[in-house]
């Protein structure tokens, strides 16, 4: 990447030899992440985040499909951003179903084939999910797209967030059978602002940045040449060690988890089941709020994530937990641990101790501690 | 934003954190939209309040600031406590973005519960010392 961010500094739009020269950077790029999920590197569009990669699939497929129908079916779990357009387009006059998930965070087909109307084009259900890590059935729900297909339901189409998932288990969009899937770069140690969304041959896709002819006319703009540099080469590294992350983080994680459960009481793991990735832990510790635990545990040098947030005196418990069935203050007191490819055992033990210290003493502050009270 | 020195001091070490067994008055509030929940114990002799213990359930600033709270009035006299105002309470934990004032309006509040409990149990107490047809 740093030779196209200092000498290497042609735009690949150029006709000259330094813009061929990153035109040429761009493609290798292109078929390394093509690579990464089974597919051809000209279905492949660059973007900048798996935000935009959402944008261009859901409302550029809702925007050309719009003739044929303007229903579209997602899950109560998606990424903020299909959440954030899914809302968008509902006050344009597309209406949305959000299939529920259970307690294990997973959509029912039986939902899904009970929602589908004949003015549905889009189906949108993340790979898996970013706060608790389970893995939706989009291989099924391929299947029953195809099925839906054969009855002559032609208009339409899969969409897939795979954003979370990629890096962290296979992925094969022939195999799982969707027309549009989600990448961002930085979740595979690449640099933040870049994406990518796999378009397969003959998706037309309203484009959402006008004004180019980049990208097949998909998406308009200079393309971000060290950024996509970065992704392919972190595109092809998360290929190769794929097996062995998998297996180490997950590893780390079922000790985690295994420990936190014998060593801190009135804990609810959330999404905890088979179907989920190798590297997330959700815990919802009772009696105290995410937001104070997360904070102490950053001020000893452990960086977790809650999706709840507290601002203006206005609470929004993460709706994720929420989907789960999970009370409002279960919903607040959660929180993500997520393992990376460089964390060891010696890390877990650090996080398991300083965990077990702050819920203690986050515990021992709270009103709500019924041993307390 | 990142919180104040002083800010992260009160949330690693939350001052006069607990209950007060012998408490004078107790009040505890609840912010009735984000659910935040302070607790504060006063013991008073004198006119002063002599001890104080808080309990608080919310984000940081919410912890911060109860355990603020309770320096800013230990020891002093209940007079004085009633004229504490909010943005005393959040410049004591360093200051407060405007998104979590709320967290030194609640420990406010929670104050003014307890000083109005105390009120109405002097009001009280003085009662019952009446004879029966004076009350």
């Amino acid at each position: 990447m740093l030779p196209y961010l200092k000498s290497k500094f042609g735009n690949p739009s150029s006709v000259h030899r330094y813009g061929q020269e990153a035109r040429a950077a761009v493609d290798r790029a292109r078929r390394d992440v093509a690579g990464l999920i089974g597919a051809r590197p000209n279905d492949v569009v660059f973007v900048s985040g798996g935000t935009e990669a959402n944008n261009l699939a859901v409302r550029g497929l809702a925007e050309s499909a719009a003739n044929h129908g303007r229903h579209l079916i997602t899950s109560a779990i998606e990424h903020s951003s299909v959440g954030g357009i899914c809302e968008a387009l509902e006050k344009r006059g597309w209406e949305v179903r959000r299939l529920p998930v259970y307690e294990d965070g997973i959509v029912r087909l039986d939902d899904l084939r009970a929602a589908i109307r004949p003015d549905t084009v889009l189906i949108t259900v993340m790979l898996a999910n970013n706060e608790i890590g389970t893995v939706q059935p989009i291989k099924e729900i391929g299947k029953l797209v195809d099925e839906e297909r054969e009855r002559g339901h032609r208009h339409l189409w899969l969409h897939t967030d795979a954003v979370q998932a990629a890096g962290r288990m296979e992925l094969n969009v022939d195999d799982l059978g969707c027309d549009l899937l989600s990448l961002s770069a930085h979740k595979l140690y690449a640099p933040k602002g870049t994406g990518a969304l796999y378009v397969r041959r003959g998706v037309r896709l309203t484009p959402q940045n006008a004004g180019g002819h980049q990208e097949r006319e998909r998406r308009a703009g200079t393309e971000d040449v060290p950024g996509i540099v970065a992704f392919g080469a972190a595109a092809r590294i998360a290929r190769d060690e794929l097996a062995e992350r998998t297996t180490q983080v997950r590893r780390l994680r079922d000790r985690f988890e295994q420990e936190v459960a014998t060593r801190i009481d009135d804990i609810v793991f959330n999404g905890r089941g088979d179907n989920r990735l190798a590297h997330l832990s959700n815990i919802s510790f009772r009696f105290i709020e995410g937001e104070g635990l997360l904070i102490s545990l950053d001020l000893q040098g452990v960086a977790v994530s809650t999706g709840s947030a507290c601002s203006s005196g206005t609470l929004e418990p993460s709706p994720v937990i929420q989907a789960l069935g999970r009370s409002d203050e279960l919903a607040r007191g959660s929180i993500r641990f997520s393992f990376g490819k460089d964390n060891t055992e010696e890390d877990v033990d650090y996080v398991l101790e300083t965990l077990v210290n702050s819920v203690t003493r986050l515990r021992q502050l709270s009103p709500l501690n019924k041993a307390l009270a | 934003m990142p919180y104040s020195t002083v800010f992260n001091n009160h949330l690693s070490n939350p001052r006069n954190a607990g209950e007060l067994p012998d408490a004078t008055v107790v009040a505890e509030e609840t912010n009735p939209v984000c659910g935040d929940r302070l607790r504060l114990a006063l013991r008073i002799n004198n006119g002063q309040i002599e001890n104080v213990r808080f309990l608080a359930y919310g984000c940081p600033p919410t912890i911060a600031c109860g355990s603020a709270l309770t320096e800013l009035i230990q020891g002093v006299s209940v007079e004085a406590a009633a004229k504490l105002t909010r943005a005393e309470i959040a410049a004591a934990v360093g200051g407060l973005p405007s998104r979590k004032q709320h967290a030194a309006a609640l420990a406010l509040e929670t104050l003014r519960a307890a000083l109005a409990a105390l009120h109405k149990k002097s009001e009280f107490v003085r009662d019952a010392a009446l004879p029966p047809s004076m009350r």
